[in-house]
């Protein structure tokens, strides 16, 4: 489904990002990319959304080399991933029922699409009944749902997360993480970059490992970070 | 399709909505300096349609008194005859004179003139037109004359009059057209700020770059178009109201001709303001 080979991708004020990256993930896949701020999580993730295009190596996602993707196309790639965020994104004077809406609409979904699809979604993350909210009037984790329900109500291939538990508490995080793998067991792949160990530590997924734009562990059930001593 | 048409119409409609003392602005600029751009230019067409007239045929004409006797008249076009700068001359009665009267006047005038109230004329040709105040200090003072004109020095000085009036109103217009666009921009700019939001969960959920540039590009054009129309509408007024000779009055055609010329000139500062204001501001 996604495959980076020899990846690498310098800053232009000389700060390399990636490092000769090579990692293939498959369809249906739950991956956890973990490692300390700067490392390279975020261009990753941008790399993956086309946002930034590589220096060196081939991104394919689904068989498609997206570096050779015409300008034009690249919104058509988007269609296919969903998006979610620490910060959530959500549209404050559109109600919850709108914000999700608005992914639809602006990429021209009928409106009888729109009335089917966003309420079944919404059911999904529990927030039917908030369905008329504005989002200042939710909680954090409430809100976080709903942009999990943006990125996910026109059933994208793939789903990235940028710490999306970053702002919230344990109790909020474990009901983003069960609603992610809820989305991961439709067969959609989910890349999450995190820096919760406790979270990535029980979930016991695959886990890659960045250090300065480098992969430096690439483990099928792993843990947040095995040689990491214990800070007391 | 019709998804995106509502969507366009919404967008373009709230931003207008919002920004609306700038769309006013914007809106009034473009007006004006359209309207001027249109005056210019049927002032520019009525002179050169009026001096054509004027031009072709006579350079000076000596107007007769009507009461000029049958020798005063015989002596002036003996003179005229032996005169070596006068090429040719040509004699018209005052029946003639009353005929051609009633063309060029509107009738409110024409209807109180009488046959008899008309001068008789001989219109002629000097051999080089500056010769023409020769033959009219010559004859100004001649029994039996009423006076003489000389049609092509008025018609230049008026020429002079107009170019510079009409230099005046094009670099008018030109400011403000320049002002206009900058403001159209700048109202386009502060559209894609007040939703910056939108635009970048537009771009991440995958909506196409024109979906989301339409509604700016459609909110300029629609600034210029209805400057332009006002302008049109202003254009029009003077064209039909201003109380002109008839040689000056302009036919239907290049009053359509000058009001395309404006429209496409507004829809034009429109799009070219939103146009860089897109370019610049809005990064899809």
């Amino acid at each position: 489904m996604i495959r980076f080979e020899n990846v690498s991708k310098t800053y232009k004020n000389g700060t390399p990002a990636l490092r000769d990256v090579t990692v293939n993930i498959d369809k249906g896949e739950f991956v956890f990319l973990v490692g300390a701020s700067g490392s390279g999580k975020t261009t990753f993730l941008r790399l993956l959304l086309r946002e930034e295009l590589p220096d060196k190596g081939r991104i394919l996602e689904a068989g498609r080399d997206i570096g050779t993707l015409s300008s034009w196309r690249v919104p058509y790639l988007r269609r296919n991933i969903g998006c979610v965020f620490q910060d959530f994104r959500l549209l404050p004077n559109k109600s919850v029922f709108d914000n999700v809406a608005f992914a639809l609409e602006v990429i021209g979904r009928p409106r009888s699409t729109v009335e089917s699809q966003v309420p079944q979604i919404l059911d999904l993350v529990g927030l039917a009944d908030k369905a008329r909210n504005l989002p200042g009037e939710l909680s954090g984790g409430e809100q976080q749902r709903v942009a999990v329900a943006r990125a996910f109500v026109n059933r994208p291939l793939i789903l990235l997360a940028d710490e999306p538990t970053g702002n919230l508490d344990p109790t909020n995080s474990e009901v983003i993480m069960a609603l992610l793998e809820r989305i991961n067991r439709t067969g959609t792949t989910v890349v999450m970059a995190t820096h919760d160990k406790a979270l990535v530590d029980r979930m016991r997924r695959r886990v890659i490992e960045l250090d300065h734009g480098e992969v430096v562990r690439d483990q099928a059930r792993g843990v947040y970070g095995i040689d990491e001593p214990v800070i007391r | 399709m019709r998804v995106y048409l509502r969507y366009a119409v919404k967008e373009t409609l709230t931003n207008l909505w919002r920004n609306r003392m700038m769309t006013i602005a914007a809106v009034l600029t473009v007006a004006v300096s359209l309207s001027l751009v249109g005056a210019a230019l049927l002032l520019k067409q009525s002179a050169a349609q009026a001096s054509a007239q004027w031009q072709q045929g006579t350079r000076v004409t000596i107007w007769m008194q009507p009461t000029a006797t049958q020798s005063e008249l015989a002596n002036v076009q003996n003179q005229l005859s032996t005169l070596p700068i006068v090429k040719n001359c040509t004699f018209f009665t005052q029946a003639q004179d009353y005929q051609e009267a009633l063309k060029i006047l509107p009738p409110s005038e024409s209807s109180v003139l009488h046959v008899s109230d008309m001068p008789s004329s001989f219109r002629c040709v000097p051999t080089v037109p500056s010769n023409a105040f020769v033959v009219e200090s010559t004859f100004a003072t001649q029994p039996g004359v009423y006076r003489v004109t000389a049609p092509e020095q008025q018609i230049r000085q008026m020429n002079r009059a107009i170019r510079i009036l009409q230099v005046v109103f094009l670099a008018l217009a030109a400011v403000l057209l320049l002002s206009a666009t900058v403001l159209i921009l700048n109202t386009i700019r502060m559209a894609i700020f007040a939703r910056r939001r939108e635009v970048s969960v537009m771009k991440l959920v995958g909506a196409t770059n024109w979906f989301i540039r339409v509604p700016y590009m459609t909110e300029g054009f629609l600034q210029g178009l209805i400057g332009s129309l006002i302008a049109v509408g202003a254009v029009t007024a003077l064209h039909t109201w201003y109380p002109l000779h008839n040689e000056f009055q302009l036919n239907t055609n290049a009053l359509l001709g000058t009001n395309a010329v404006v429209l496409v000139a507004g829809v034009a500062i429109g799009s070219v303001g939103s146009a860089i204001a897109i370019r610049r501001f809005l990064d899809v």
